[in-house]
């Protein structure tokens, strides 16, 4: 037991300056590893000038790109989300043999890299695919064209709402349904009006992972889409363009705009959140 | 619940969104085939290196189209990529109405797919729009010394080249040495094929990056890998004229490299677009565009003893010869590139 | 089993949580269309994947792995991969201990950054990291005069990895520290344990399970990431090119059944990891 004040002084000095050599340590690492990148892309994009942001948002083939990024993530969004609350449901109600495979098969996406993906949808609909001949006879273009994009993206997003309803249905249990079904109410009409309000954190959140993973879909894209310009090309295609045509300039600012979209995204739906938790506690 | 109410009208708008976006993406190709629709569109495959000069080309040819045929706009969807891979896509259901490529075996793999049913080579200059010369990029003050492709050879010397399954570029590069070797340069006595093939050897044993075209290859180069790229004339003239400090270095004896244009009939009558597409094909053999081409180094002449002496902006070369002079692309198909061809022979052994 | 209101408008709660809340042909219904859609967008291309890779048996895979640089790849994607496990193991739990324990102004900031990476596209990630060592950047342009090279060398790589795989330990970390009872710590601390042996004794043999799932989630992680790899690696074989851009590789040149043998391997590795992560972290058994 330490006895003397003066050994005590110096036990305490020495933790507060481990405690303080700690915190340098992590703040200095997360300050090199995250905020120095970050401050280094907006200050090229500040130093190329802030009328690169115009004329780069006014080429056509950036704006078609943006809009093309945003129609294959809405799409691909869409269909894991409704899709992916039924999985979810299924995993998380539902009693049956083969539900831990379902599981597992759900996490599947997760370890498979976006390259493999290029490549499944390459042996699936590419020439001598396993599709192709049935999609070419009836004059359906899927690879260097946008379905397969779609395609690749959805597969890329299917765990993120799964991963993050599940849970939720499972935690708050099937009381109130189970009341609302006693009260005459339809199985949908018990979705709709008891279920979706109490997921809806979970689903929103997931919704905003599966939509910021779709916004920055490079992987995948690059092998099925043939990045033609002003056609398949998304933003992430534009910003690989822009650097191997030595424009980085306009790069970053696409760059940039895609991480600014993404952050906000996710932002909103982390502040929405505190908020309404924030009015649950006191209200 | 306002929210939820929001979010659903969200999603429904989403979902109108995405079923017409969808649909017009990726049925706007098959979906008009009115030659006379406004505006048209065509799409353009290229290999990797012509992107600024048909960035060039490409609103002129618009410009003059549109002055020509009642204000109708032609509307091109281009894409850039290793020449190989791009012929393989086109191959493959790469909707492209006209190619570009590096190398006219490239064009004839989609020709022998049943895509190009005219004879592409019966036009001015047999279907050639460009040309350039294989030359070597070097630090600033060459310090390496690099003169000839034995300089390549030499042990400790770093080499870029691109990958030959996906780029042109790089078999034009395979191509320039062998050929320079059989023609007694680059330290080779001459017709020693055995020497050549040795000297491939040791040039591949030096390559520590093949890139997947040859835009990508001089991009490694000028991060700072690497103490010489083997690449076009024209690439190295185009990182010059945007202000970078590539050098170059011509050896004695280099292949002439002819770059070829077709129209993808299939595809174009697909479309609809076979006027335009045939019209932008004639158009790249005007003397106007050959000028453009020649400002920008990508048109020596396509007719080799003239180009040896070089000439507006071009140095001239010592021995400048072309894929004639070793028996055409099927003979070097077989003898380079075969199976026990010298290339393939020469990388297995490096490998080792 | 009929569940009626009582007369007097009043409820019939069931008692029996498992009631069935769905009517059987509904249920049915909702396991087919689950069933289906995951049958067809996820177990059809990977039976395609895996099909086609073994084909021809091992055959296939031998001759990807002939391929000049390919064992190479392999290797420095593995090497990299746990470089970055075992990094962030370190610095991920050190910044999930700081945030929790201790109070410091910036505190908020530094856990909202944290999750950055999860929000950023990883080619972004990629792209950043040009702009900041690339040779146009004067930071970049000084560390290539000293010799240390970033773009298009492994250092590069590492960066990558780090950055993108940063926030996974510390989000398996922090929520065991926050739950963990600090009355052990401060016995060990009566008794005379200085801060580091508590630590070592009391504090890290609970984070245990949690930093080793985190670090088996980098490790897979990093296995497969390419978008943050395109612009920086510089596929030099042997030196930069990995697992994941050599598998792009191999499809460019249409080499499909070598490029599919290779992707079953990678993605068998992945898929263990994540697998065993999961029931290291007791994290998927709660579905059930």
């Amino acid at each position: 037991m330490v006895t003397s004040t003066a050994a005590m002084r110096s036990e305490v000095r020495r933790s507060r300056l481990a405690r303080s050599g700690l915190i340098a340590l992590a703040l200095g690492y997360v300050a090199l590893l995250l905020v120095a990148p970050v401050v280094g892309i907006v200050w090229s994009v500040i130093r190329g000038g802030i009328a690169e942001i115009g004329t780069t948002f006014a080429r056509s083939d950036v704006i078609h790109a943006f809009y093309l990024t945003a129609i294959v993530a809405v799409q691909a969004v869409v269909i894991t989300t409704v899709f992916g609350v039924i999985v979810a449901w299924v995993l998380a109600r539902d009693r049956f043999a083969g539900r831990s495979i379902m599981n597992a098969v759900v996490e599947l996406p997760l370890a498979v890299s976006p390259v493999i993906v290029g490549l499944m949808a390459v042996l699936l609909f590419g020439r001598g695919g396993w599709f192709e001949p049935f999609l070419a006879a009836r004059g359906i273009q899927v690879i260097f064209a946008v379905p397969s994009m779609v395609l690749v993206t959805t597969f890329i997003c299917i765990p993120f709402v799964i991963r993050e309803v599940a849970p939720v249905l499972r935690e708050i249990g099937t009381n109130e349904e189970d009341a609302a079904r006693t009260l005459g109410a339809s199985g949908f009409q018990t979705f709709v009006r008891v279920t979706l309000p109490n997921i809806r954190w979970g689903l929103l959140y997931g919704i905003a992972l599966a939509t910021a993973r779709a916004l920055g879909e490079i992987g995948a894209v690059l092998i099925v889409s043939g990045a033609i310009q002003g056609q398949t090309e998304t933003a992430t295609l534009y910003v690989l363009r822009a650097l191997e045509e030595r424009q980085e300039p306009s790069g970053f600012v696409v760059a940039l705009a895609l991480a600014a979209v993404s952050v906000a995204i996710l932002g909103a739906i982390e502040i929405f959140k505190r908020n309404r938790e924030r009015k649950e506690k006191t209200g | 619940m306002r929210f939820m109410r929001l979010a659903a009208a969200g999603i429904a708008v989403g979902l109108l969104a995405a079923g017409c976006g969808g649909s017009s993406g990726d049925t706007a190709q098959a979906a008009s085939c009115d030659p006379n629709a406004n505006p048209l569109t065509v799409t353009f495959a290229a290999y990797s290196t012509p992107r600024e000069v048909y960035g060039k080309i490409i609103p002129a040819f618009q410009a003059q189209w549109k002055e020509d045929h009642d204000d109708q706009q032609v509307i091109f969807q281009e894409s850039y990529g290793g020449s190989t891979t791009q012929s393989q896509n086109v191959v493959n259901g790469f909707p492209a109405d006209i190619v570009a490529l590096s190398l006219a075996p490239d064009v004839d793999a989609i020709k022998d797919a049943g895509l190009i049913t005219h004879d592409w080579t019966d036009a001015p200059d047999e279907g050639m729009v460009s040309s350039s010369v294989v030359a070597f990029d070097v630090r600033p003050g060459n310090p390496e010394g690099i003169a000839d492709f034995n300089d390549l050879a030499a042990p400790g010397v770093e080499v870029l080249t691109p990958d030959p399954a996906q780029s042109g570029g790089a078999r034009w590069n395979i191509v320039a040495a062998y050929g320079a070797a059989l023609r007694g340069y680059a330290g080779n006595d001459k017709d020693d094929e055995a020497g050549a093939q040795e000297l491939l050897k040791n040039i591949f044993s030096n390559v520590t990056v093949m890139d997947k075209s040859a835009r990508d290859s001089i991009k490694n180069f000028e991060s700072g890998n690497g103490d010489v790229a083997i690449t076009y004339e024209n690439e190295i003239r185009t990182a010059q004229d945007a202000g970078l400090e590539d050098e170059m270095v011509i050896p004695p004896s280099t292949v002439l490299i002819e770059n070829p244009v077709a129209v993808v009939d299939k595809n174009a009558e697909q479309h609809c677009v076979e006027e335009v597409a045939n019209a932008f094909v004639d158009y790249l053999h005007t003397p106007e565009v050959k000028d453009l081409y020649t400002s920008v180094g990508f048109l020596r002449s396509t007719d080799a003893t003239e180009a040896q002496k070089g000439g507006d902006g071009f140095p001239a070369i010592k021995d400048l010869w072309t894929v004639d002079d070793l028996g055409g692309w099927d003979q070097i198909d077989t003898d380079v590139f075969g199976d026990d061809g010298a290339f393939t022979k020469a990388f297995e052994e490096a490998q080792g | 089993m009929s569940l009626e209101a009582t007369p007097r408008g009043g409820l019939a709660i069931p008692t029996n949580p498992r009631t069935r809340s769905a009517l059987p042909p509904a249920r049915i219904g909702l396991r087919v269309a689950a069933i289906l859609y995951l049958a067809a967008l996820i177990a059809v291309p990977l039976v395609a994947v895996v099909t086609t890779g073994f084909r021809d048996g091992f055959g296939s895979l031998s001759s990807a792995f002939a391929t000049l640089g390919a064992r190479q790849a392999i290797q420095l994607t593995i090497v990299t991969s746990l470089a970055a496990a075992v990094i962030n193991a370190f610095f991920g739990t050190l910044l999930a201990y700081v945030l929790v324990r201790f109070r410091f102004p910036g505190r908020g900031f530094v856990s909202s950054i944290v999750d950055l990476p999860f929000a950023l596209p990883t080619l972004v990630t990629g792209v950043m990291l040009v702009a900041l060592y690339g040779p146009a950047s004067p930071i970049g342009a000084w560390l290539a005069a000293h010799g240390v090279h970033v773009i298009f060398a492994p250092l590069g790589i590492l960066l990558a990895l780090l950055f993108v795989t940063l926030p996974f330990v510390v989000r398996t970390v922090l929520p065991v520290l926050l739950e963990l009872d600090t009355a052990e710590e401060e016995a060990a601390r009566v008794l005379g344990a200085g801060s580091w042996t508590t630590f070592r004794k009391v504090v890290l043999p609970a984070l245990r399970p949690a930093i080793v799932g985190g670090s088996l989630l980098v490790f897979a992680r990093a296995l497969g990431e390419f978008g943050a790899l395109v612009v920086v690696s510089g596929n030099i074989t042997g030196k930069t090119l990995t697992a994941p851009v050599f598998i792009f590789q191999l499809t460019s040149q249409f080499r499909q059944p070598e490029a599919a043998a290779v992707s079953t391997v990678l993605f068998a590795m992945a898929f263990t990891l994540v697998l065993v992560t999961d029931r290291i972290l007791h994290r998927r058994a709660p579905l059930w």
